[in-house]
């Protein structure tokens, strides 16, 4: 956050000022990219001189991988969406997510997640451009 | 007055036109339903609800947000009465002594006791609500540029003055928020600034994907790390007796009018203030329930006055927020930022004109706070245990829908996918912002208040280049100096929780 802010502080420096207004348009920018500048270092000084080491609950095993996995199959999922379209990749997310968060054992387990991504896909998909007016992203590959 | 009265008698029988009252119904019972769930806060319900607004005229979407709204705050007391688990965080208090006394077989006590706390306070704070907006609004009207600056300034500062961890990182919070908004156009001349390159960015970040994304992940992703979803809780599996005497549970409430107006007083100004929300309203009033009480020391074992105070309480701070965002424009908490996005979508302005301007919107809006409650009320007189059926689909279901949910609701804001990847980077934001313990509420503020923090800011320097007038103006300067306090408040409560802490440390373990 700190060198976010002041390689954002410096790139308002090159900012032209408008002649209509007494100030410009990096005025405003600048006092609050200082501001976050020195919030920053205060919060790292606040660290470093902590003597509390951070650490989560003893006792609480925190599952990260399947954190990381989420977010991947999310991403997957977003920059899908443009090409093989809302409801394909729909399905596949939900399916996807569903299995990863309660993996299927039998084939009643599969059952479910494939019914689960359809049912939603198809609720989803008809609530919003038949009944919403909402249009969903088409497929570029697939236009569908 | 009688003008205002008549305004509000046909805003109430404008939303029993089944236009009105269909989105009403419906969006207080999916609250009921999103705060009973365990997990599923508010905040994320009414994310869930709104994409499904964009194609109704923007009273009903209203309306059905408010229900979702009253109903959240509703609902969350359920499982926290029946099952011990808070639906959601401004239920916690309820547990205290809901779940004991339901655990001691009053189960229909404890849960009617909340409910009718719950609608007795949503109605009482209506009446605030109704009263005090437009003289509120008509005050906020005689505000300057400099005053509005200061007004803004005072919110940021109160909110991570609150904040319980560290202040540091509460303010540093608000102001990353207000970094999101210098991003893009300048919102005075138009004029291009730190896009990065990047074209999409020349109109800015639009806020409601930014909330949207911060808020579900950092809810969703801390939920995934904990492995393993819980599975129906035992306690569900029992016949419950929900049967009770109405007249005895309402005598119970309103035998005890201080404590009812006291926590109702609390819900009101804690949902007044910005982006607070109801989980600090009901421990708030639930410790003042505890100072003000004569056998302190049954608070905890099932008593009927923890409940009462807590749901009272929470309850009303949805009449607050709503008098807050109506009033000034400035979000009481994240639902109301939903709800501001939600008109800033129907190009409604939302502040001190919204009233003068959208008279029928507004005296809607009232009138959905209104009726939400009886609705509320008879939902649960009829259904109480298909809901708790409902809180046990599984979240290994929930919880994709709600993204997809998500990702609609981004994506329909301006049809591209641009929104939908703010929303991503957003969530990867709120989730890092969690785990590293920086606070959601200021940096939502931010990200709402830090266009028009700007925008008032050149207009009072175009029209006075005199900066000490913000000191000078009266009311800014009652407001900024409210905001040095409010942060010298803050930073002399968390040295006090330090010491605390510190002795609690240094002294002797006793329970050895």
């Amino acid at each position: 956050m700190l060198a976010a802010s002041l390689f954002l502080y410096a790139q308002t420096l090159g900012l032209k000022d408008n002649p209509l207004v007494p100030i410009g348009p990096g005025y405003y920018p600048r006092i609050v990219l200082a501001i976050t500048a020195v919030l920053a270092l205060a919060v790292v000084l606040a660290d470093l001189l902590s003597k509390k080491a951070a650490s989560s609950a003893p006792g609480v095993k925190l599952n990260y991988a399947m954190v990381a996995a989420m977010f991947a199959v999310f991403g997957l999922y977003c920059g899908a969406l443009p090409f093989i379209g809302f409801r394909i990749a729909t399905f596949a997310y939900i399916a996807a997510t569903n299995a990863m968060l309660d993996p299927p054992v039998s084939k009643g387990g599969y059952v479910r997640v494939l019914a689960v991504a359809l049912v939603t896909t198809v609720i989803v998909y008809f609530a919003f451009e038949r009944y919403l007016a909402v249009l969903l992203p088409r497929g570029r590959w697939t236009d569908f | 007055m009688a003008g205002h009265l008549e305004l509000l008698g046909s805003g109430i029988l404008g939303m029993l036109h089944l236009k009105y009252l269909v989105p009403l119904v419906i969006g207080s019972l999916i609250g009921v339903v999103g705060g009973a769930l365990p997990g599923i806060t508010i905040t994320m319900t009414v994310i869930v609800v709104l994409p499904f607004t964009f194609g109704l005229e923007p009273l009903q979407g209203l309306a059905a947000m408010i229900g979702v709204y009253v109903g959240g705050e509703t609902g969350g007391l359920i499982t926290s009465c029946l099952l011990g688990i808070p639906g959601k965080p401004s239920a916690v208090a309820t547990t205290f002594d809901g779940f004991p006394m339901a655990r001691k077989g009053e189960p229909g006590r404890a849960l009617w006791l909340g409910i009718w706390a719950s609608i007795l306070g949503g109605l009482l704070g209506a009446i605030v609500l109704v009263e005090a907006t437009g003289p509120l609004a008509e005050l906020a009207l005689k505000f300057g540029p400099w005053e509005y600056f200061s007004l803004f300034i005072l919110a940021l500062s109160m909110v991570a003055g609150l904040v319980e961890s560290s202040l540091v990182k509460g303010l540093l919070a608000g102001a990353l928020g207000c970094v999101t908004t210098i991003l893009g156009n300048d919102p005075v001349m138009g004029q291009p600034r730190l896009t990065l390159g990047i074209s999409w960015l020349e109109g800015g970040v639009p806020f409601l994907p930014v909330l949207i994304g911060v808020f579900a992940f950092a809810q969703i992703m801390t939920d995934v790390e904990r492995t393993g979803f819980s599975k129906t809780p035992d306690s569900l599996e029992r016949a419950l007796n929900l049967a009770v005497s109405h007249s005895k549970v309402l005598w119970d409430i309103l035998s005890r009018p201080f404590l009812l107006l006291w926590s109702t007083f609390i819900g009101l100004v804690i949902g007044v203030l910005p982006a607070i929300g109801g989980s600090a309203a009901n421990m708030l009033a639930y410790d003042q329930a505890k100072k003000f009480s004569s056998r302190p020391e049954k608070f905890g074992s099932g008593i009927p006055e923890g409940i009462i105070a807590s749901e009272s309480s929470n309850n009303a701070n949805v009449a607050g927020s709503l008098v807050t965002i109506m009033a000034f424009g400035i979000p009481g908490d994240a639902v109301t930022a939903v709800m501001l996005g939600a008109l800033t979508i129907h190009g409604i302005q939302s502040g001190p004109l919204f009233i003068s301007q959208n008279a029928q919107l507004a005296y809607g809006m009232f009138a959905a706070y209104i009726l939400a409650h009886p609705i509320v009320l008879i939902m649960l007189a009829l259904g109480v245990r298909w809901v708790l059926r409902i809180v046990i689909v599984p979240k290994s279901i929930l919880f994709p829908v709600v993204l997809v949910l998500c990702v609609v609701g981004a994506y329909a804001l301006g049809n591209t996918m641009a929104t939908v990847y703010v929303l991503l980077a957003s969530g990867v934001l709120g989730y890092a912002m969690v785990k590293f313990g920086f606070p959601l509420a200021p940096f939502i503020l931010g990200v709402i208040l830090g266009d028009q923090i700007e925008i008032n800011l050149v207009r009072s320097i175009m029209t006075d280049a005199n900066l000490w007038l913000f000191l000078t103006r009266p009311i800014s300067g009652v407001l900024l100096a409210a905001s040095v306090l409010s942060i010298v408040g803050a930073l002399w409560q968390h040295r006090r929780m330090q010491r605390k802490a510190a002795a609690a440390t240094d002294a002797p373990d006793t329970d050895f």
